[in-house]
């Protein structure tokens, strides 16, 4: 599909929770690229391993088998140190909801990442404060996260999920706890920022969400079954929309 | 560096916001931290600003002068003085002669071209607003520049005429007079107009009156004389200035005339110990506290402190583990964008630090200001003017310092909890059970076993409190170290209970990483508690056995000794009249050479008697021997001593209850006196109607059956005689005696005889007072009343009131109690809330199968409760413990001291082995053991809303 290097490569990934009698296989053999420029949306139903692929996509679960390989490093072998520092440098991380740190305005909330690695309070505002205006926020940037909508706050995080030099964004349910029109405006900032070159993972069980992708992967009982590309996507969605 | 000053900065506005946002609990642990802080500040600002510099005492003491002049009272012979002018002795040693003893005139002793101020003070009986008050009169030229500084004028102006004078504040206030007021005194015909109020900044509550010199003290002495009384005596000072002042060797100059000198220059710059001659004298050595001491009181202050601080950090750190726990997402959401555990940590940390430095601030700032504002108050409570307020910014940083460093101690353990907590965990709400430490147990063992050694040691094999103690405390750690697992052990029982209770037990069992630092803040302050109450009910019970009534219960008794009794009639008078008296007994004293003087009154005129011993019954331990022939109880082994002490009569000493201030126990009055004092006896009643003299005491008896009573009037060559070991001169009067039987008690009357007898006997008497039976208690109105009555007539009027054996610590132990169940009731309300943070996924999951709204009441209730209990039961336990081990040495040394006695001779009065006894205070256990709990548990369910926030699904 691209001749660039993937952002992420998942590869033959198996995650099995649990021993003997209680075993459960969360994940079985996946694999999967995401490139720059690049929004992967992951469905599936209730149980089908879209979190856990996300959790261990981002390093805060560790895969049975299999590699995970971010940005040419691979963090299966990462010490708890080293997955940290990927996280403040490579990985962003837009959740449901409270995703934003109450005791933070957005401005900071957007800065923490930077802060954390060192970088001067002003230094980090001022990364802060571009990443903000550059996506349309920069009136938000001195509100505390409960002075703004939740849409709001979701946007803040994709901002934060985005600061500095990172290029992959891991969303888990974004929308979930918003309404449709506030729900459209968050994925249409997330379309944006991949084509402006990043590269974004999006779980979502709303096929309507999903339209924004460029790829759709289906998942169920922790394997890949389908994987559609944009185009295709439209018409199956459609379809099975009109199944439904 | 850089690197990590930055992430602590982002750690550190989040803390921070975070304790604004949860101002309660913020607010709770700050005052925690903030109070002792408070406490200790105003202590040492306090300490500081009424410790005065040397120029300061110099100015109060002596004003503008450079050295005050004062008689040694030694014949003017050359003595040695210590700098401050203190103390003094003759340089001359007066082994076995007569030590000199007579003034010396101080004024030829004052360098020529010195100016000198005379300053001289006595007592006199002033005329007030409600009676007499007895006062200092001060002779000094106040108005003076060389004065200036030891009175401060307060209002109108110094006395100019000898008939102005000036009176303290305080004097004014106790008299009911004012300034424009006239004053006088008893006996006297002068008047005085008051002119003005002062102060002495260094004795507030004093009553004095300042006159000019000659103006008062001489005339009234002649006036008092008139009226056939001793002239009260009087004391003369010299303020000295001169130009170069008064070094170290112009003071020892001066000695060798016998006068003492507190030079201003010796105050600045005091000799060095090598230069003090005093201190070089045998038994005159400057009194330092040795390093020793000085390293155990050390080692005590850091104790308590330490200890203090452990209380404060266990309370705390609960409060900063539920701020961790209710703040799980946020620290979790920190992780997913980067933060190491190292930045978690930081964060939980900086919450102990945000406190800790608030708390400081907070503390130092309330300190100074609450100083500054109570200034008067403390200045009249410790009775002396401030000198500067006196701010010492080292010390102050240093203790608040201590308050960051609990701060961050407190939150030490929640911040590593946190850290450990896997991302994905702190994300999702999932919860584990931690497990706590299984080191620690065994360390608390460890110490637990230690701690009691060395407390079994010290109280078997010395008798040093210091390792008692210091033994109790290291088991008493160890007991604190050993919580979780004890705290586990609680857990079997939760088999039998209903269901809340179940839960309750189960869930802190489940969960002691935060249960067993709530349990452990309880079980410190509760055995604390327990400890001091079982030591002070024990010892309140010893002094309840060794109480010695003065007279039978509700009995009254009064004495004026003074004046020649003249004040006794209105004593009586207004005994009877505001007391319920049922039988008065007045009695009288045996008064030798002027009727005005007072007992032990040794001046012109004046003398005494003695109850003449026969030489056959004296006790041969304590007999009268001639000079230089040592004591004679040398004469006798151990064994000897022993068997004399405790089998001879001659050296019986034992008490009969009680001790009377008129000499040899001898007083006049008739068989009321018996009545009064529940002597049943009735061969005593009929002796004294025979005009016999009734005694208590076998010794004084003679072979004739008589007790001989002399009549001392040369003092002098009494003294001269006792000097050599002989009898006093004088006339003896001989009286048929009764002895009233050994089991009657006689509250310290030694000898009791009819005022008919004595004056048969040509013994001459003088009012001395009164016994009183009383129909009822008087109560305590009654007694200020009659406090009241007596404090006009201004004399000194010896009353008691026998009520039976008064508990002092009653009060004491009860606050002590209050303390523990507060403690005890915010350490189970901080844990509750912690499990309440932790168990709302429970409470849930409860609703939605059907459970009332009130199971989330009761179950925060017995958390609340279980808690409580668990400290409350251990604490009990570790506080009696070392309180038994504590009494029990204290009778080992008791018992020690006891037969030291013994075996040495000394009788201490003491009639048999000494009483220590071990007493549980029942209540104050059975308070904290069900009250304590209770109260916690209504409290947390009474505060705990029954409905919670509706569910939010966390994302999983």
């Amino acid at each position: 599909m691209s001749t660039q290097q993937p952002v992420l490569q998942l590869q033959n990934l198996t995650r099995v929770h649990g021993a003997g009698a209680t075993e459960v296989h969360a994940l079985r053999g996946i694999d999967l690229a995401v490139y720059p420029g690049e929004l992967v949306a992951v469905m599936g139903p209730s149980g089908s391993g879209k979190s856990t692929l996300l959790t261990i996509a981002g390093g805060l679960d560790t895969p049975t088998s299999g590699h995970v390989i971010v940005e040419n490093t691979d963090i299966t072998t990462a010490s708890v140190k080293e997955l940290a520092a990927l996280r403040r440098r490579s990985i962003g991380y837009v959740f449901q909801d409270y995703n934003l740190i109450p005791a933070l305005t957005a401005a900071e909330n957007v800065a923490l990442p930077r802060e954390l690695d060192g970088t001067s309070a002003r230094k980090a505002r001022v990364e802060a404060l571009a990443a903000l205006e550059e996506m349309g926020l920069g009136h938000l940037a001195d509100r505390f996260p409960d002075e703004m909508s939740g849409g709001q706050q979701q946007r803040v995080a994709i901002a934060r999920a985005l600061v500095g030099d990172r290029r992959l964004v891991l969303a888990d349910e974004p929308t979930g706890a918003l309404d449709s029109e506030t729900g459209e405006s968050v994925l249409a900032l997330l379309r944006s920022r991949c084509d402006a070159g990043a590269a974004g993972v999006l779980v979502t069980h709303e096929p309507r969400f999903a339209a924004w992708a460029d790829r759709v992967v289906f998942l169920r009982d922790g394997a890949i079954v389908d994987q559609t590309v944009r185009s295709e996507a439209d018409s199956l969605l459609s379809g099975q929309v009109a199944e439904a | 560096m850089k690197t990590w000053f930055h992430s602590w900065r982002a750690a550190i506005r989040i803390a921070r916001r975070d304790a604004w946002r949860s101002k309660g609990r913020s607010a709770l642990v700050l005052a925690m931290i903030a109070l002792p802080i408070l406490g200790v500040s105003a202590l040492d600002l306090t300490y500081r600003s009424s410790e005065l510099s040397p120029a300061e005492r110099a100015e109060r003491s002596m004003g503008a002068a450079d050295a005050i002049f004062r008689d040694a009272e030694v014949e003017g012979v050359p003595i040695f003085q210590d700098p401050p002018g203190e103390m003094h002795t003759p340089v001359k040693e007066y082994r076995d002669q007569p030590w000199p003893n007579g003034p010396t005139d101080v004024t030829k002793a004052i360098p020529a071209g010195s100016t000198v101020l005379t300053d001289r003070s006595g007592p006199a009986k002033l005329t007030t607003a409600h009676g007499l008050l007895s006062t200092d009169v001060r002779e000094l030229k106040a108005s003076d520049p060389v004065s200036r500084g030891i009175m401060t004028l307060l209002s109108g102006r110094f006395p100019e005429k000898s008939d102005e004078v000036m009176a303290t504040s305080h004097f004014l206030e106790a008299s009911g007079l004012s300034v424009g007021s006239t004053l006088s005194a008893r006996n006297f015909d002068r008047t005085y107009r008051i002119v003005g109020s002062y102060e002495l900044p260094d004795a507030l509550a004093v009553d004095q009156v300042n006159a000019l010199p000659g103006a008062f003290l001489s005339a009234y002495a002649k006036a008092v004389e008139k009226s056939g009384l001793s002239a009260p005596g009087t004391s003369t000072s010299y303020l000295v200035k001169k130009s170069g002042g008064f070094t170290w060797n112009a003071v020892q100059q001066i000695n060798t005339k016998g006068v003492v000198v507190t030079s201003r220059d010796v105050m600045l710059d005091p000799p060095a110990k090598s230069e003090v001659p005093l201190y070089a004298k045998e038994n005159w050595g400057s009194y330092d506290s040795s390093p020793a001491a000085d390293a155990a009181a050390l080692a005590a202050i850091g104790t308590v402190v330490g200890l203090a601080m452990l209380e404060i950090c266990l309370l705390a750190g609960p409060a900063f583990a539920v701020g961790a726990r209710r703040s799980r997402r946020q620290l979790g959401l920190v992780g997913a964008n980067g933060g190491a555990r190292s930045h978690i940590r930081a964060i939980v940390l900086s919450g102990g630090l945000v406190i800790g430095v608030a708390a400081a601030v907070i503390g130092t700032v309330l300190a100074v200001i609450l100083t500054l504002v109570l200034q008067p108050v403390l200045e009249d409570t410790m009775n002396q003017r401030f000198g500067a307020f006196d701010i010492r910014p080292l010390e102050l940083l240093g203790i608040a310092l201590l308050a960051v460093l609990t701060g961050l101690l407190a939150a030490i353990v929640p911040a590593i909890t946190a850290s450990r907590q896997t991302v994905l965990a702190s994300l999702t709400g999932r919860r584990g059970v931690r497990r706590s430490s299984r080191v620690l147990p065994l360390i608390g063992l460890a110490a637990l076993l230690l701690g009691a050694a060395i407390a079994l040691f010290g109280s078997i094999a010395t008798e040093s409190f210091v390792i008692v103690a210091g033994g109790s405390a290291i088991a008493e750690l160890g007991v604190v170290a050993m919580t979780p697992a004890l705290v586990g052990l609680f857990g079997r029982t939760g088999r039998w209970l209903p269901l809340s209770p179940r839960l309750a037990l189960r869930d802190a069992v489940r969960n002691r990483g935060r249960t067993a630092p709530a349990v452990a803040a309880v079980l410190a302050a509760v055995a604390g508690t327990v400890a001091v109450s079982t030591f002070m009910a024990s010892s309140e019970a010893q002094n309840r056995a060794a109480y010695e009534a003065r007279l039978p219960h509700g009995a009254v008794s009064t004495f004026v000794l003074e004046d020649g009794g003249r004040d006794v009639p209105a004593v009586r008078e207004a005994v009877q009249r505001i007391l319920p008296v049922d039988v008065r007994a007045d009695v009288e004293r045996v008064s030798v050479g002027k009727p005005g003087c007072r007992p032990w009154d040794g001046g012109e005129g004046c003398g005494r008697y003695e109850v003449v011993l026969p030489p056959a019954n004296e006790c041969p331990l304590y007999a009268t021997v001639p000079a230089g022939e040592g004591d004679p109880s040398e004469r006798f082994t151990p064994e000897q001593r022993r068997k004399l002490i405790t089998e001879d009569w001659r050296c019986d000493q034992t008490s009969r209850g009680g001790w009377v201030s008129v000499d040899s126990g001898l007083l006049v009055g008739d068989a009321k006196v018996l009545q009064v004092l529940g002597v049943t006896d009735p061969g005593a009643a009929k002796a004294l109607a025979e005009g016999k003299i009734v005694t208590f005491s076998r010794a004084e008896i003679d072979k004739n059956g008589t007790i001989g009573i002399k009549q001392v009037t040369d003092l002098a060559g009494a003294d001269r005689a006792a000097e050599k070991g002989k009898p006093s001169p004088g006339k003896i009067s001989s009286i048929p005696a009764y002895l009233v039987p050994k089991d009657q008690k006689s509250y310290g009357v030694q000898l009791l005889m009819t005022p008919a007898t004595a004056k048969a006997a040509g013994l001459s008497t003088l009012p001395a007072g009164a016994y009183f039976s009383t129909e009822r208690m008087p109560d305590t109105e009654q007694r200020q009343k009659l406090d009241g009555e007596l404090a006009k007539l201004g004399g000194d009027v010896e009353m008691h009131v026998e009520e039976g054996f008064v508990n002092e610590s009653s009060l004491f132990l009860i606050a002590l109690a209050v303390f523990a169940g507060l403690v005890t009731i915010g350490a189970a309300g901080i844990a509750t809330g912690l499990a309440q943070a932790d168990a709302e996924a429970d409470l849930k999951t409860l609703a939605a199968v059907g459970a009332p709204p009130r199971v989330r009441r009761t179950l925060s209730g017995f958390q609340c409760g279980v808690v409580a209990a668990m400290g409350v039961i251990l604490g009990s336990a570790a506080g009696v413990l070392p309180a038994v081990g504590l009494r029990l040495t204290e009778k080992r040394e008791m018992i020690g001291y006891y037969e030291e006695a013994i075996r040495q001779g000394w009788d201490n009065g003491m009639s048999g082995p000494p009483y220590v006894p071990i007493v549980i205070p029942w209540e104050t256990l059975a308070g904290l053991l069900v009250a304590v709990p209770l109260g916690a548990a209504l409290l947390a369910a009474l505060v705990t809303r029954s409905r919670g926030a509706l569910a939010r699904r966390a994302a999983t």
